[in-house]
């Protein structure tokens, strides 16, 4: 895998991918503040910009190749090792592609707001342009630059556009997710040091590979500091609380993309160059990954706020994320990845089916709606699809993730399997409650003059469906680009 | 798609495994505003499924082997599922019972849901039934049975839930998905056992091998007995019943397709495609013989109070259900099927005869309907005698043999209780069945106020909008597919030879039980006919002199022990048990504990470092208050305290 300092095998398409959601932010803040419908359609079409460039980066990538493609890669700073480095395989693939679409359906959820529009949406692309870089970038000061500028956006994104106590939300989100960071960077750099601090190249750091005590320290402050952002129990709070302060589009991105962000550092930072320190605390891990599954769902089901249901549903959820990853074994890491990104499909249609209620009711306090499918039975049945995709119904994509990870997890870890199997009835219990309090029984004739979702407003959902049954329906489609990367990881393991 | 036209089997196949999901996806996309024509893509699309079940069953059935085709769904490491087709023997049966009853519960329901404003998700619905359970049906490996096992569990939710304005019947559709779901749990655990213990999910490769003995003992009984949760939680046995006699809150010709050939009927179908493994292992064997047993006999003393109509055959279906779960767990391979086929004939019909009753009436109270002149409606009221006097297995009707069939099973095993269960069982069903045939015909006065129209039960919320349509094509849809059932009733019995060489010309395996089965062709085989036959008659007549004559109080004999019609009239108390439970458990227990160590613990914590940091620094900041005097005074103190610090 040795690489001449510059290396431009094609067209640079990730970098395009990257640069077009700085762009759009350039452009977006010479846009007159009195045009809102404009800076609009400009964040459209840079996002439809970015899905096209994302869709060919899915179709083009070669899963039967494998490895590393795309590759860009530049030195920047000699002297401390620092590369501009990008790069696509199979595990960022699919969450370069779920950006892409989280982003795009998020700017056409967003289509109704009238508040500081040109603001909102800068904050956005910077937002997702932290993300991009983290996904797609190899080098390990890359990668935490990004994810804190990933970071940065989310104060004022909830502080201004949120409800709920969003002072306290984005307060407490930011902090946390700061202590993250706080952890991963001496991890980072610790690594760094130890081998020599000639190289930030993960690749070349982990061919040059670490001791096992020194594996062991970095990996559980990794570990630490991205399972934060990944939602691991007991560093969970901030998610819920956050989610439900923050505007709809904003939690969409944030629960179903930047919680990957965590769940992928786990993977691409702890797990490649700490296998060791991997295998040391793998035990732990499955147990707060088990946890979270169980306790998620059980707290889920005392909500009435129906963003903190959604908020503790991914807490269970991105607790299957965490189990796969701890089973060490291709089937769970496989089934964790295409978790990471059916939950982020699936999130984010979660939280853009409660935007529409929301935006249209002015409530999500379950006990005070009731009787949606009455008025609005299209806007209910995009909540009630994500539910079922929740609860995990087959031929939706969640359905095979849950499948890999609880396979190889009652092989790796049987009792710790076992309960997070049975997780899975406490998860279809208090999903389907939800449903019914919020969309069954009678009409509620405080609800009735509300229009159902017109066509433009639904089609984010629309696309997200979609997407969830099509994978569902074909999981080799993403399962086979996934595996083509996680086959050599374990190997490698 | 040219290898589709080169194999007309395999075409034939797919048809029924994509047609009704392309339906759903179509009624539920576009043409959900048209009901004509939604109601015209689903009906068309289970026509042409039925049409391929047939032929399907024609071609194949001198086949010498199963024939199977298999694509890769997902390849993970070493793991293949496979989507595909096992078109054998059992499959095809079961998939041309499907297929039948789907597609004379569609037609009913042009009648019945007319006029019904979610007319058009109804059909989708019943799409999605039917895909899920003939994809189930013909699943060649373990994985994906159980997918399409979820999909119908999924699709009655839907479907048990379809009145979801009322409050009862999405509490209904809530219980039974979550119910099952917890069967499901076990029978999930039970294929990984199975794939850690053995590492093939093939059905044929699983039955082989655990004939010739190849898995270890223990991952048989132990993948048999977690597989079998799954078939307690889908068929409704005993501990998981509850759920059943709620789910007839959807609309009635629902309940006809639930109870008969779909979603109950796939737990015992999952027994017995995987009857080998079953065998198996007769410790799993023992547990089912056990649990069909308890099943049969509860499920059947709760019908005995009941005056809901459909609740009774409810009831009933639990009660059979256990029954063949009982003579699968005996070994009887071919009377367990052959009663899930004659029952899925005659329990269709008892439910759609109910819903002309229910759709007239608008009453599930059979002492209602009977006061409203229910006897008036000649057709139905023929064929639902029929239908109770299969299910009592009178002769000539279809439940008679295979109840006699399932009885000469239990006659074989060793342990006789099973038999006399299996006999009062058979009485038990006599008089109940005839208890509410007789209330409808013979119709008292009684002193109760008669309140018509008002406690609509069976979810029939919709409008009288239509009445007096009962001779248009309304009642006709409703009744065609009524007498169809009926006649089948009639004479599917005559064919239990040419089923049974059928079914186990490939099954050498099951050839020993049926052997055995067959063995006590003598006397006793006669004497526990005419046992069998005369208990039935015998009940059938008792329930005639409390019910039918013209001094029968019509109160029942249960009415001098107010204690067990107690007992019975709330299902032994088990809803109330895991109402409980449930409250005790989840909602007071892990949900209330983990809320509040959320909130206290975690957040408290987290809060009250941050509190602590907050005040910390108003407690300290009288420091830098900006004042020049205070800064000297500092300086001058910290100064000292150095000095003392270094001079000492």
């Amino acid at each position: 895998m040795l690489m001449t300092a510059m290396e431009f095998a094609q067209f640079p398409i990730l970098s395009a991918i990257l640069f077009s959601t700085l762009l759009a932010l350039l452009v977006i803040l010479f846009i007159p503040d009195d045009r809102p419908k404009l800076v609009k359609q400009v964040s459209l079409g840079f996002a439809a910009l970015g899905l096209a460039l994302s869709l060919y980066v899915y179709f083009a990538f070669d899963p039967q190749k494998g490895g590393l493609q795309f590759v860009e890669r530049v030195l920047w700073v000699k002297s401390l090792g620092i590369y501009y480095f990008l790069a696509a395989d199979g595990i960022n693939v699919p969450m370069i592609l779920l950006t892409a679409v989280v982003l795009f359906t998020g700017v056409l959820t967003m289509w109704e707001l009238e508040k500081r529009v040109k603001e909102y949406f800068a904050l956005t692309y910077l937002l997702v342009a932290g993300v991009y870089g983290v996904f797609m970038s190899m080098d390990l000061f890359f990668i935490f630059v990004w994810y804190d500028v990933s970071l940065f956006p989310m104060y004022p994104l909830i502080a201004i556009w949120g409800s709920t106590r969003k002072e306290y939300g984005a307060m407490k989100l930011t902090l946390y997710l700061l202590a993250g960071s706080a952890l991963i960077l001496p991890g980072i750099l610790y690594l760094w040091a130890v081998a020599g601090g000639t190289t930030f190249d993960l690749f070349e750091l982990q061919r040059l590979g670490f001791d096992v005590q020194v594996q062991r320290i970095a990996f559980v402050m990794l570990y630490l500091g991205f399972g934060i952002l990944a939602g691991v129990w007991p560093f969970h709070t901030w998610s819920p609380v956050g989610h439900v302060a923050a505007p709809t589009a904003v939690s969409m991105i944030h629960a179903g993309v930047l919680m990957k962000l965590g769940a992928y550092g786990i993977l691409r930072v702890g797990m490649t160059l700490c296998p060791e320190g991997l295998v040391y605390w793998s035990d732990l891990m499955a147990l707060l990954a088990t946890i979270g599954i169980v306790y998620g769902a059980f707290v889920g089901l005392a909500q009435t706020d129906l963003k903190y249901v959604i908020g503790y549903s991914s807490v269970s959820h991105m607790g299957i994320v965490g189990l796969g990853l701890a089973t060490m074994t291709v089937d769970g890491i496989n089934g964790a990845v295409f978790q990471m990104f059916s939950h982020g499909i699936m999130t984010a249609l979660f939280f853009s089916a409660v935007g529409y209620i929301y935006d249209k009711t002015h409530t999500k306090m379950i006990p005070e709606l009731g009787g949606l499918s009455k008025t609005m039975p299209k806007a209910s049945a995009f909540f009630i699809l994500a539910a079922f995709c929740g609860i995990g119904v087959p031929c939706m994509s969640s359905f095979w993730a849950e499948l890999l990870v609880f396979i190889s997890a009652v092989k790796t870890y049987p009792v710790r399997g076992i309960l997070a199997v049975s997780g899975l009835v406490v998860s279809a219990l208090f999903m389907l409650r939800v449903v019914q309090k919020t969309f069954y029984g009678d009409k509620n004739p405080k609800w009735e003059h509300i229009p159902d979702v017109p066509l433009f407003l639904a089609s984010p959902r629309i696309i997200l469906v979609g997407i969830l049954i099509f994978f569902g329906l074909f999981p080799r489609l993403i399962l086979d680009i996934i595996q083509s990367a996680v086959v050599p990881f374990v190997n490698s393991l | 798609m040219m290898w589709l036209a080169h194999d007309p089997v395999l075409t034939a196949a797919f048809a029924c495994a994509t047609l009704p999901f392309l339906s759903m996806a179509v009624i539920l996309i576009f043409t959900r505003p048209y009901q004509r024509l939604s109601c015209a893509i689903s009906v068309g699309a289970i026509t042409v499924c039925l049409g391929s079940a047939l032929y399907l069953l024609i071609t194949l059935r001198h086949a010498p082997a199963p024939v199977e085709y298999q694509w890769a769904w997902i390849i993970s490491s070493d793991m293949v599922i496979p989507f595909g087709f096992l078109l054998d023997r059992l499959s095809l049966l079961m998939l041309t019972i499907v297929a039948v009853i789907s597609f004379l519960v569609q037609v009913y329901s042009i009648g019945y849901m007319h006029g019904d404003p979610g007319f058009s998700r109804y059909y989708a619905f019943q799409s999605l039934f039917a895909w899920a359970m003939m994809t189930m049906v013909i699943a060649p490996g373990m994985l994906q049975l159980y997918i399409f096992w979820e999909l119908v569990g999924l699709a009655s939710y839907l479907l048990i839930g379809y009145y979801y304005e009322k409050w009862s019947a999405s509490q209904a559709g809530k219980k039974a998905f979550v119910m099952t779901r917890l069967g499901d749990i076990g029978f999930f655990l039970g294929i990984i056992t199975v794939l850690l213990g053995f590492g093939d999910l093939g059905i044929l490769h699983m039955n082989h091998a655990a004939q010739a003995g190849d898995i270890h003992p223990a991952v048989v009984t132990l993948g048999a007995l977690l597989i079998f949760c799954g078939v307690v939680g889908k068929s409704a046995q005993f501990p998981l019943l509850t759920w059943l006699p709620d789910a007839m809150e959807g609309p009635t010709p629902v309940s006809a397709l639930l109870h008969s050939a779909t979603m109950v009927a796939a737990g015992v179908y999952l027994m017995s495609r995987i009857f080998p493994f079953f065998a198996a292992s007769p410790d799993a064997m023992a547990v089912a013989l056990v649990i069909g047993t308890i099943t049969m006999l509860l499920a059947s003393t709760m019908a005995f109070v009941t005056y809901d109509i459909k609740q009774v055959w409810a009831y009933s279906t639990v009660s059979q259900l256990g029954f063949m779960v009982m003579s699968l767990a005996a070994g009887g391979y071919f009377a367990g099927v052959f009663h899930l086929t004659t029952h899925a004939g005659f329990k269709a019909l008892l439910f759609l005869c109910s819903g002309i009753f229910i759709h007239e009436y608008h009453t599930n109270d059979m002492r209602e309907i009977g006061r409203g002149g229910g006897r008036k409606l000649t057709i139905p009221m023929i064929c639902m005698t029929v239908g109770a006097l299969a299910l009592a297995g009178i002769f000539p009707f279809s439940g008679f043999f295979s109840k006699e069939a399932i009885l000469g099973v239990l006659a074989a095993h060793p342990n006789k209780l099973f038999l006399a269960a299996g006999l009062l069982g058979a009485l038990m069903t006599a008089y109940y069945s005839f208890r509410l045939i007789f209330f409808i015909l013979f119709p008292r006065e009684t002193a109760e106020p008669a309140h018509h129209h008002e406690e609509a039960h069976g979810g029939h919320g919709h409008g009288d909008d239509h009445g007096g349509g009962h001779h248009g094509h309304v009642f006709w849809a409703m009744a065609w597919p009524v007498m169809i059932l009926a006649t089948v009733t009639l004479v599917l019995g005559f064919f239990q030879n040419e089923l049974q060489s059928y079914l186990l010309g490939l099954e050498p395996a099951a050839h020993g039980h049926e052997a055995a089965e067959h063995g006590g062709h003598g006397l006793g085989h006669y004497l526990l006919l005419v046992t069998a036959v005369s208990l039935a008659v015998g009940g059938v007549f008792f329930a005639y002199l409390e019910f039918g004559w013209k001094k029968a109080t019509q109160e029942g004999f249960l009415r001098k022990f107010p204690a067990v019609e107690n007992l019975f009239a709330n299902r032994w108390y088990m809803d109330h048990f895991y109402r409980k439970a449930l409250d005790l458990c989840v909602y007071c227990g892990f949900t209330n504990i983990f809320t509040r160590n959320d909130r206290r613990v975690i957040d408290g914590g987290i809060d009250g470092i941050c509190r602590f940091t907050v005040g910390g620094g108003r407690a300290v900041s009288f420091l830098q208050s900006g004042m020049l005097q205070y800064n000297l005074v500092l300086m001058v103190a910290a100064v000292g305290v150095l000095v003392l610090v270094f001079a000492l």
